[in-house]
């Protein structure tokens, strides 16, 4: 039997785990687990096992021939060998249990001296038992290497100096039988000094078990042990001082080095470096708010308050009105109905008194559909602006505190034929004369529109006309084609007719100029051809129907189409060109005393639309059809160049305090120029809703109007101040409509009648109209 | 209308007219108008022809039933009202329209039997009751302003002297004949002492004595008297050569030439018209807002009332201590001179055109209260100062008049002349009978 030689082998080999087990046999307790108890051949009461195993194990390591286990094997040959091992395994395995100490116990006694407990070991024999390394280890070779023996029949010596033979390995079949019938095969190792597997002590499977476990490898150690006061305690306090040395002196000196550290720390707390208490910077905490709190926080989300629940009504009163509680069939169609199709999610109810209400079963899904509606629903918080539109709007004063201004149109005077190109208001404001496109100049009095002189000019436009402003004389330019005539009106008392016949035609002419100007002065009148007398003669003896004097401009100059005069009344200038066309002769400036015309200008950039003389200074406005430049006559230097960002520049006035300047354009604008304070407009104005054909400022009023192509007059306050520190008032007032708009052209010229607020305007549909306060 | 008609208002009946009703207390029915309450007093005083009349209420005309006018003005029913009745003026019948050839300024049918129209084309023309043109004479060079026939003692006087004013500076005194068969003109005497077109001549009520305004600010006081010689010397007047005086053929014959009894300086602008106010003093206003008594004794101002931003067209002066203005801002003003304010308070009719000439009723006792107005939009206006809201009366001077001025208006008796672009017309008022 290959299982019985692997047994007495193993019985030769391993006589320590003999002495092991016997040593402790008193102490030793078996506990076997109760499923393989079934397994064990001989199935007892619980106690009995435990008591008698310990035998059987003796037996069974002491005598191999043990005839119950022989019985056994051979009773059960086919799974005998399955059976032993398992067997074998058991009392192996039972035996690795913690209690079984393979070292001698320590026992506790009370002690005869102290009279506490103690413990005390056994004695330890010092025989041969004690020590097993001496007592069989027959080879000796000592720590070396043992492949030095690989070729050799032995390896190593004993002590006596005798080889010891290299014990039989057997082959690979040997090893693996071995392992299945010798039961503590597997609890071997090899050793290397003996060249052979050496079954691992009760000890070494102890440790090899607890390390396994992850306990204490010492058996004994007992981490819960009770502690021990040696110092502590009842009657063991110290109360001497362990040593006599002196106290050193840092124990009671502060630190020179803690004392360094904190300075610097206070230092940069007063550089502010470090600020003490800060907040810190950022939190890695999630911030919660309470989304329904009613504290709101800057920081938190705005919040916006959750809409109210609806009152309850009538019928959801506890004792509601007998009408609102349903009927029968009422109460069948509610409950036939889903609860999301349901009118209202509750039937009316009735109940005697409020002690009778039962709870509302509705009340916690109302809640919470409530809360969920609250949550989910989207709601913004509309801020209104709370602005009022008059904030808005500029503070003006009112138009009506601002009278006088022309309000209504007083009368017109029509003159069927030709558009009415240029009108002039006489210097006292009691005539009006007007030109017309076919030629035709019309006198008529201001305040009720009878025509009391006319004359014609053979069908040429009439371009402009201007009263001279002198006060002392009255006649009027009119420009037609290249003549400007001078007229004289008809009513003059004589002195005033004598000092204008004297100054347009007088009895000396002034000394010719030594350079001959290309203007020719024509003087009609003779006096001595007034003692002619005809019919048509006027008793003052000048014949009113024709011009008293003429200028001829040089030949080839376009008709004059703008005529400004001086306010002293002894020069007036004239523009001559083509809108857009050649400056070449363009601008004249004539002086009557001298009967003398010269042209300012040898060359001039852009082509000149209109001249001004300015009120009080010897400055001269000359537009072109962008800028405005300004000029001093008198030291004769350009000062000043306007640039009102107007494509095409139609009409120009200056303020009679002659600081300020409205300059009107084709596209509509009409700029504000405060002389004084820049080139660039102080204000542009857009109000027409077509070109500007005309501006005027009052002479006494501060008042100004525009007209323009849409038909309509505008007329504005504006207040000048001679504070330079208060800006002008410029102030809409009202826009006067009743021009019709002829072939695209509206009111070509508006203009004031000196001290009174009214104003006189020149259509293209041919009519003038006085419009009064 | 908690039944008005139930209500019955106790009312006392006064009058001013010729048709006295005993004084005793009527009871009416809130719910009548003018019209039965006219109806009431031409029963109770069984006139064979009716009269309309019109009613006043505590100086009130009377528009609507009594009732509104009660809850108007807060009267309960139960106060007894005191109403006042007039004869109404009737919308006024278009008699006959006279055309012109130019623009006529000023009209007057204070010559007996004739109408006299001052023309721009410088006429002076003279219409008889068959609207045949009995004179036509050049007065002047330039337009007439203004036309004023002075009064003279005899009514029957069929020769009249009558004063012109005109653009061309002066004014003329020329003596007018008009018989039924001959027609006289003669020039007598030229007024030199502005030095601007006149605007306008008036005279007082006894004839002697006449104003001028003019646009040069000055009012010239004249008399009527025609001089034996020239007053004012041509040459020293108009500073010129004799050779003026070849042209003299060429001009209007123009008579003598006067020279005013004072200048009124007190105007700063031009004056648009003058008229002779009670005794002795004259009222004035013109483009400076103004409007100014005068005393013609001394030739000062004595009174100004200053308004704002009014340029005064016109005046009437129906007694010594108010004004009726016709301004370009398109009112009428009644300024009273007894009130002690220089600033304008007064009640002002707003026009929708600009109202260019005014004349007063000449029914005695209701002067003062009516007054009709020419516009420049073609309508004439009569009004009633004590209802200010509409005119009594309005009524176009031509057909399809459009907005052709009327510049003139005289108002005799029953007969309103109207004259403006379109010529002259005549219109009759019934109801203005003077006594």
């Amino acid at each position: 039997m290959v299982g019985t030689k692997k047994r007495k082998q193993l019985a030769d080999d391993a006589p320590p785990a003999h002495i092991a087990p016997t040593s402790t046999n008193g102490t030793a307790t078996m506990d076997l687990p109760s499923d393989d108890e079934d397994d064990a051949a001989i199935p007892d009461d619980e106690d009995a096992p435990v008591e008698e195993f310990p035998e059987l194990d003796d037996r069974s390591d002491d005598d191999e021939e043990d005839p119950e286990s022989d019985d056994i094997e051979h009773a059960t040959d086919s799974n005998e060998e399955n059976e032993l091992d398992e067997e074998e395994y058991q009392t192996t395995d039972s035996e690795g249990d913690d209690s079984i100490h393979p070292f001698p116990r320590a026992k506790t006694i009370v002690s005869d001296i102290t009279g506490v407990p103690k413990r005390v070991y056994p004695e330890i024999e010092p025989d041969y038992d004690s020590d097993s390394s001496t007592e069989d280890a027959p080879n000796r070779v000592g720590n070396v290497p043992m492949h030095w023996y690989d070729d050799l029949p032995h390896v190593g010596y004993s002590i006596d100096g005798k080889k010891v033979l290299r014990p039989a390995r057997g082959d690979e079949l040997d090893r693996f039988l071995s392992t299945v019938e010798d039961p503590s095969a597997w609890t071997s190792a090899f050793d290397k000094t003996a060249q052979t597997d050496r079954p691992l002590t009760a000890e070494e499977l102890d440790i090899i078990r607890r390390l396994h476990a992850n306990e204490v490898t010492d058996a004994n150690y007992d981490p819960y042990e009770p502690t021990v006061e040696w110092f502590t305690g009842k009657g063991k306090e110290e109360i001497m001082p362990l040593s006599a040395a002196p106290e050193p002196k840092r124990r009671w000196v502060p630190s020179k080095w803690e004392k360094k550290k904190v300075m610097k720390i206070v230092r940069l707390i007063r550089a502010g470096k470090i600020i003490p208490h800060k907040p810190k910077a950022s939190s890695h905490l999630p911030q919660f708010h309470n989304i329904w709190s009613s504290t709101s926080d800057s920081s938190a989300i705005a919040l916006i308050p959750a809409p109210k629940p609806p009152l309850p009504t009538n019928a959801e009163s506890y004792n509601p009105p007998e009408e609102y509680l349903p009927t029968q069939a009422e109460r069948e169609a509610w409950e036939a109905l889903d609860p999301e199709d349901r009118e209202k999610d509750y039937l009316p109810q009735k109940y005697s008194s409020l002690r009778l209400v039962p709870a509302y079963e509705q009340f916690i899904k109302q809640r919470f559909n409530r809360q969920l509606d609250i949550y989910l629903a989207p709601r913004i918080q509309r801020k209104k602006l709370n602005i009022d539109p008059e904030t808005l709007i500029p503070k003006l004063p009112s138009p009506n505190s601002l009278r006088p201004f022309p309000l209504y149109r007083s009368l017109r005077t029509t003159y069927g034929k030709g558009k009415a190109r240029c009108m002039s208001v006489s210097p006292d404001g009691g005539w009006v004369v007007c030109g017309y496109e076919d030629g035709v100049v019309r006198l008529w009095e201001t305040g009720v529109g009878r025509e009391v002189k006319r004359w014609s000019f053979g069908g040429e436009k009439v371009e402009a006309v201007e009263w001279c402003p002198r006060g002392d004389v009255s006649f009027f330019v009119v420009g037609v084609g290249q003549n400007i005539h001078f007229i004289v009106p008809p009513f003059l008392p004589p002195s005033t007719f004598t000092l204008t016949k004297t100054l347009l035609a007088p009895p000396t002419l002034p000394p010719a100029p030594a350079v001959p100007s290309p203007v020719k002065w024509v003087s009609k009148y003779k006096d001595s051809t007034s003692t002619v007398t005809s019919e048509s003669t006027a008793p003052t003896g000048y014949d009113v129907s024709k011009p008293i004097l003429t200028l001829e401009l040089p030949p080839g100059s376009s008709a004059a189409r703008q005529i400004s005069w001086h306010r002293k009344g002894d020069y007036f200038a004239s523009v001559s060109n083509q809108p857009g066309g050649s400056n070449q002769g363009a601008l004249w400036i004539h002086q009557l005393s001298r009967r003398h015309s010269q042209a300012p200008f040898k060359t001039m950039k852009g082509s000149v639309q209109l001249v001004l003389f300015h009120p009080t200074k010897p400055h001269f406005f000359v537009a072109t059809q962008r800028y405005i430049r300004i000029y001093n006559l008198a030291e004769q230097k350009l000062l000043k160049t306007l640039m009102p960002g107007i494509r095409w520049i139609s009409s120009m006035d200056v303020h009679p305090l002659g600081d300020h300047l409205i300059v009107g354009g084709y596209d509509k604008k009409l700029c504000w120029f405060d002389l004084e304070l820049s080139d660039k407009p102080y204000k542009i104005l857009r109000y027409h809703t077509r070109a500007i054909r005309s501006l005027h400022f009052h002479p006494t009023y501060p008042l100004f109007a525009s007209s323009s192509d849409d038909g309509s007059i505008q007329i504005f306050h504006a207040r000048v101040y001679n504070d330079l520190m208060t800006d002008p008032l410029i102030v809409p007032l009202k826009i006067l409509r009743g021009h019709d708009v002829t072939e695209g052209l509206g009111v070509l010229g508006v203009r004031w009648v000196r001290g009174l607020p009214w104003l006189v305007s020149a259509g293209a549909d041919g009519t003038v109209a006085v419009w009064c306060n | 209308m908690a039944e008005p008609s139930s209500i019955n208002i106790p009312v006392v009946f006064s009058t001013q007219t010729q048709y006295p009703l005993p004084s005793q207390k009527f009871m009416i029915p809130s719910t009548w108008r003018r019209y039965q309450l006219s109806q009431l007093i031409n029963k109770a005083l069984s006139l064979v022809s009716p009269i309309p009349f019109d009613f006043l209420i505590s100086g009130d005309l009377l528009r609507t039933s009594i009732h509104d006018w009660c809850s108007e003005h807060g009267i309960a029913e139960e106060e007894t009202l005191n109403i006042e009745y007039i004869q109404s003026v009737l919308p006024p019948q278009k008699t006959s329209e006279l055309p012109h050839d130019d623009w006529v300024s000023a009209v007057s049918s204070k010559f007996p039997g004739f109408f006299l129209t001052a023309s721009y084309d410088g006429y002076l023309r003279a219409f008889d009751y068959s609207q045949q043109t009995v004179i036509e004479q050049l007065v002047h060079q330039g337009p007439i302003t203004s036309l004023c026939v002075i009064p003279v003692e005899s009514q029957e006087a069929a020769t009249r002297l009558i004063a012109t004013s005109s653009l061309d500076l002066t004014c003329r005194i020329s003596k007018v004949g008009l018989t039924n068969n001959e027609h006289s003109f003669d020039p007598q005497a030229s007024l030199h002492l502005h030095t601007a077109p006149v605007s306008s001549i008036s005279c007082n009520a006894s004839g002697t004595q006449l104003l001028t305004s003019s646009w040069d600010s000055l009012i010239g006081l004249f008399d009527t008297t025609i001089p034996d010689v020239d007053e004012i010397d041509l040459e020293q007047e108009e500073g010129t050569t004799r050779k003026k005086r070849r042209k003299l053929g060429s001009e209007p014959t123009r008579g003598k030439r006067k020279a005013p009894i004072s200048v009124l300086k007190s105007h700063t602008a031009r004056v648009s018209k003058a008229v002779f106010g009670g005794e002795n003093s004259a009222v004035s206003c013109g483009f400076d807002s103004t409007v100014r008594a005068w005393d013609l004794d001394h030739g000062v101002c004595t009174n100004t009332i200053t308004s704002s931003d009014k340029a005064f067209l016109d005046l009437v002066c129906p007694s010594g201590n108010s004004a009726i203005t016709a301004s370009m801002d398109r009112s009428i003003n009644l300024f009273d001179f007894r009130s002690s304010s220089t600033i304008a308070s007064a009640l002002s009719l707003k026009q929708v055109s600009t109202p260019s000439c005014l004349a007063v009723s000449p029914v005695y006792g209701q002067a003062e209260q009516q007054v009709v107005s020419g516009g420049y939009d073609g309508a004439a206006r009569i009004w009633d100062l004590r209802s200010t809201k509409l005119p009594v009366a309005t009524f176009f001077g031509w057909e399809d008049a459009g907005d052709k001025k009327i510049l003139g208006v005289d108002w005799t008796k029953d007969v309103i002349a109207l004259g403006g672009e379109r010529g002259m017309a005549i219109w009759r008022v019934s109801g203005g009978e003077s006594q």
